[in-house]
């Protein structure tokens, strides 16, 4: 290859598809790309993305903390108390139940299994609980019980993807990104849309529950360490000032902007912000995650410990986030997967392990956040992924442990704040939990529930991907009325 | 208030007594037209028109005797002044006379008695209706609004007007505030002339009295005033009052009236001394007009630069509460800077602003006056602030605020009691500030409205009992639990005792416990005669010599037949055991068999 040949060459490597159109003489390239692209972006790009948008009408609910419990915690063990089924436990299934049913690992005939745990009536509105949920108990008459819920899936990372995108197919924007896309957020220093997450494991849907599908990167969930550094390299290496980032970053800018006006990718524009973002937040970041300087009094409510990575903290953090204008907070805690296949997934000793790690701090934050009057304005939503069948899962025949499989006909989930019509229990199962039998709430109808809280018409709510309009209930979803206060 | 019909007054009477009212305007203006008609023809030019007197007065005559018949008729249900009745009365009958004399004596060509008698008549009918118009109005309804030098010529009484009240507190509620009520509601009727249903409301003494189906108002408790409850009655109600038709009281007054009686209906207490809850302070202020008036927000195109400059200038996010309202709300927590001198910058955005946070914000007590302007406020934060009470004066002013988060301020019990004038609040964040828990449940029991919560659930009990009134309850009787399928008992026998033919299943009779089986009917017959020999011919020894229970020996007749076999037992209670629980017994018998196999 001559010299000539090889300039060429390096020439060609550089050039790509979108420089070509970009630079076509007549046009016809930049105006295929605008196509491509999103319109109202390209209109007029806003100067700053994630500024407050008015919502379609007035909002009962202002943010969002969502506690996604992932492995589907078991209704029957927690919160819809079934004396049938503990009669009938042992006892083979009957077949009109398991006729055409696919189970993620029951096989053969499976036994029915009554809750091993104690329930008690609490509060002024007699909400039935669990016994492992001492501290819920506490707060009752804040939190509207839905134990109607039903999903579409049973496995976990779709049925994950479901709750939070709408769809069980990956590449769909999460509810935060919606919610943030839609609303924007009122705290430039911090992103809208903040994720933690707790258990020693991630959700089995990965960073997609987070994701922001096909709307600009700019709406996904920012995922902090609840230890450490929250966000990794946050603070500056040794010998480096502000002032130094300052001026990398000003340049750095600059190139991405000369980039936005010769290609008018949005996903540049997400990329300044995003550098901006980053700026800001090594200062309120820092300040944010001091949880050490909360008084003893509220360590105590919530049972947090500073410096260690928990759900409790998680909880505290999730707070001050939407003290500091976080529009969306998602909390994932795993473990909640009781199989009944060893010690940390027995339905007596694995879920008492993990209600003992968690309740005490979201009635805390039910707590703390009325106290200070942001209940009001803060919608809390609890709950898992699917439920968990009414019988004994059994994988390996071992009688040391019980558990259930995965049971997308029928959960339970929790509400509170924002809107929420307190002290209520929505929906009701059959005798046994299997099946909803009054007032079924869909998937796609809490997320239209959320939305409507949140000032917005889940109909309307939408992004032009791929030559159609997308919107995160697809082409469903009823806003439940009877849950709204 | 109904009015007690004397029993004796036949119904049609007051059916057409109710036409006086309406036939009373004929003959005043068949009289008055008559009357300008004469005075016309006067003039030559006009003269033929006397030519119509003759029909006119025909006219006049019938409509003024009907009018008095009528009135006669409407006088019987009473309920008015006596005196004023009696003098339209006669003043009326006069009238009718009058019409008669002129019509007579122009029938008999006599036209001086005739213009005599029609200017006394017109004379005597502006008498007659003058006492018509006040048993109807009020006596001092024409002269009520007359001008000073006018009534002064009347001798109508000069009351000094009503002192206009500049401080709400001060005004005196019963001459002040209630009785002006009163007086323009409900003494139409309720006067000393005309005592509808007995009732006075013009004086507190008569008032208190109450009318004559007892008093209507019950010291200190509204609830059970009829005065009160009567006001609220759906207009269509017969017992509604005023009635419809009549000018009604506003929602404010009918609080006022409320509040008045619920503090005992006193003749000379201040409004401060009553200590009005905010409902009352609100509609007391509408009512002196002292209540600032509504500031309707601005469009929020025109504030828009505004809106950005500032949220930039001040770093604060100041954004529309939705797309279809003109609200704004602006956040300022977020800067924690933001302290008097940014709040005073906010003022172009006044008559926008609904939610306003200022929370853990450098705001101070002498910065807080502009908020006192943001009347529409509906929302507002001042948590983890410097406010004191000397602050909350400023709050005190928001009208329309739902919600206050005060927590982490230096509130106490004394600034709480500057809120009660907030009547819309619904939330109030108090947590860390010095306020008791027990100055906080006395200020929310002080601020709520019991009037109309006590309303509500009067309603709720209504709607129950219409519920109640609207569902068929059937009764059908106890369900009897279904018969138990009949399960062919088999029976002890294959051969009829009495033929010696195979039984037949359908045909048997239990007879102590045992089933035994026929061939037909017959045999059933025979043996429901006599059924020793039958007994005797089967042999129905039991299978077993000892009571499966309790071991010992069996008693023949204490058998029970059971899947063909006879058992026996010792006792009544053990075969009651074997009816209950079979099983494990049928198990110890068997076991029992092939022991002694």
């Amino acid at each position: 290859m001559n010299p000539e040949q090889h300039i060429l060459a390096e020439r060609l490597k550089v050039i790509t598809r979108r420089h070509f159109f970009a630079r076509c003489a007549s046009g016809i390239g930049s105006l295929a790309l605008a196509s491509l692209a999103n319109r109202s972006l390209l209109a007029a790009a806003p100067a700053n993305p994630l500024a407050p948008k008015p919502s379609h009408f007035p909002a009962r609910a202002k943010r969002i903390i969502f506690f996604h419990m992932a492995g589907g915690p078991s209704q029957l063990d927690l919160f819809d108390y079934k004396p049938a089924l503990i009669k009938l436990s042992g006892q083979e299934c009957p077949e009109s139940y398991r006729k055409g049913e696919r189970f993620a690992f029951i096989k053969g005939i499976p036994k029915l299994l009554g809750t091993p745990h104690a329930f008690a009536r609490h509060g002024q509105c007699g909400a039935e609980l669990s016994c492992m949920l001492p501290h819920l108990a506490t707060v009752v008459d804040d939190i509207a019980i839905v134990k109607s819920m039903h999903t579409t899936q049973f496995n976990h990372a779709p049925a994950q993807l479901f709750m939070h995108t709408g769809s069980p197919l990956m590449g769909r924007p999460s509810m935060g990104a919606w919610l943030t896309y839609g609303l924007g957020t009122e705290n430039q220093d911090l992103p809208g849309f903040v994720v933690l997450a707790s258990g020693g494991k991630a959700p089995d849907g990965g960073s997609s529950l987070w994701g922001s599908g096909f709307v600009p990167t700019v709406y996904q969930g920012v995922q902090c360490r609840s230890q450490g550094d929250p966000v990794l390299y946050v603070s500056n290496p040794p010998g480096f000032t502000p002032a130094d980032r300052r001026r990398s970053l000003d340049t750095l800018n600059a190139l991405n902007r000369m980039q936005l006006d010769e290609i008018g990718d949005p996903e540049t524009l997400t990329r300044i912000e995003q550098y901006e973002l980053a700026y800001r937040m090594q200062t309120s970041v820092p300040e944010l995650m001091e949880i050490a300087k909360e008084p003893p009094a509220i360590h105590e409510l919530y049972g947090t410990e500073p410096g260690k990575a928990s759900f409790a903290n998680n909880c505290l953090l999730a707070r001050r986030l939407i003290e500091r204008g976080v529009r969306f907070v998602s909390l994932f805690d795993w473990g909640w997967d009781s199989h009944g296949t060893a010690k940390n997934t027995d339905i007596r000793s694995g879920l008492q392990a993990q209600c003992d790690n968690t309740d005490r701090a979201c009635a805390a934050l039910v707590k703390d956040l009325k106290q200070r009057g942001l209940l009001d304005d803060t919608l809390i939503v609890w709950g898992g992924e699917f439920g968990r069948t009414p019988m004994n899962e059994d994988r390996h025949k071992n009688p040391a442990f019980i558990g259930r499989d995965h049971h997308p006909h029928a959960f339970t989930m929790w509400l509170a704040g924002g809107g929420i019509r307190p002290g209520i229990t929505y929906g009701a199962t059959d005798e046994i939990g299997y099946r909803v039998v009054e007032n079924p709430v869909h998937v796609h109808d809490l997320q239209a529930t959320i939305l409507h809280l949140m000032g917005l018409d889940h109909t309307k709510l939408t992004y032009r991907f791929q030559g159609r309009d997308f919107r995160l209930t697809d082409v469903a979803g009823h806003v439940v009325k009877e849950l709204l206060a | 208030m109904p009015i007690a019909t004397p029993p004796s007054v036949p119904e049609i009477v007051l059916f057409l007594g109710r036409f006086h009212p309406l036939l009373v305007h004929l003959p005043i203006g068949f009289l008055c037209l008559l009357g300008l008609l004469e005075a016309l023809a006067r003039f030559p030019r006009l003269k033929p028109l006397a030519h119509g007197r003759g029909v006119i007065l025909g006219l006049t005559l019938a409509a003024a005797a009907f009018t008095a018949a009528c009135g006669l008729m409407l006088a019987q249900a009473g309920g008015y002044d006596a005196a004023l009745l009696q003098s339209h009365q006669w003043a009326g009958i006069a009238v009718a006379v009058g019409c008669l004399l002129a019509s007579f004596t122009h029938w008999r060509g006599l036209t001086r008695a005739y213009y005599g008698s029609l200017i006394v008549t017109l004379a005597v009918l502006a008498v007659a209706s003058h006492y018509g118009g006040s048993i109807t109005h009020g006596r001092d309804y024409l002269t009520q609004y007359a001008p000073e030098p006018i009534r002064e010529l009347l001798g109508e009484e000069t009351a000094p007007a009503p002192a206009k009240v500049a401080v709400v507190e001060e005004a005196v509620v019963f001459t002040q505030v209630v009785q002006p009520i009163l007086k323009a509601k409900c003494a139409g009727c309720h006067n000393a002339d005309k005592l509808k249903g007995g009732l006075r409301v013009d004086t507190l003494e008569a008032l208190l009295q109450g009318g004559q189906s007892g008093p209507v108002i019950e010291k200190g408790d509204a609830a059970k005033s009829r005065l009160v409850n009567y006001l609220h009655l759906p207009v269509t109600d017969d017992k509604h009052m005023p009635p419809a038709g009549k000018p009604q009281p506003t929602g404010d007054e009918m609080a006022v009236l409320a509040w008045w009686i619920d503090a005992g209906a006193p003749a000379d207490k201040t409004v401060a001394e009553l200590k009005p809850p905010a409902r009352v302070t609100r509609a007391l202020e509408t009512m002196f007009g002292t209540a600032e008036p509504d500031m309707p927000p601005q469009k929020l195109a025109d504030l828009q630069p505004g809106i950005e400059k500032l949220s930039a200038e001040l770093s604060v996010s100041i954004a529309p509460l939705s797309q279809t309202e003109p609200w704004l709300a602006c956040n300022a927590s977020l800067n924690t800077n933001f302290g008097d001198a940014e709040l005073a910058k906010l003022a172009p955005l006044k008559s926008n602003l609904r939610w306003l946070d200022l929370g853990g914000t450098k705001i101070t007590d002498a910065g807080l006056a502009p908020v006192s302007e943001l009347r529409n406020l509906t929302r507002l934060h001042l948590e983890r602030t410097a406010v004191t009470d000397a602050g909350l004066a400023c709050v005190a002013k928001l009208r329309n605020l739902e919600y206050l988060n005060l927590y982490g301020t230096a509130t106490s019990d004394a600034g709480l009691q500057q809120l009660r004038r907030l009547a819309k609040l619904q939330k109030l964040y108090l947590w860390q500030t010095k306020v008791t828990p027990d100055a906080a449940k006395a200020f929310a029991a002080d601020i709520t409205d019991k009037q109309q919560l006590h309303r509500w659930r009067q309603e709720i009990e209504d709607i129950k009992a219409k519920i109640r009134t609207a569902t068929l309850d059937i009764n059908v009787g106890a369900q009897l639990p279904p018969a138990p399928a009949q399960v062919a008992a088999k029976p002890v026998n294959d051969k009829c005792p009495v033929t010696g033919k195979p039984v037949d299943l359908a045909k048997t009779v239990t007879h102590e416990g045992k089933v035994i089986a026929f061939c037909c009917d017959k045999c059933v017959a025979c043996f429901q005669q006599n059924p020793k020999p039958l007994l005797a011919k089967l042999n129905l020894t039991p299978i077993n010599a000892k009571c499966p229970v309790t071991g010992k020996d069996v008693d023949p007749a204490k058998t029970v037949s059971h899947e063909g076999k006879v058992i026996g037992f010792c006792c009544d209670k053990c075969v009651a055991c074997f009816k209950q629980d079979p099983k494990p017994i049928l198990t110890k018998l068997n076991l029992q068999a092939i022991a002694t196999k």
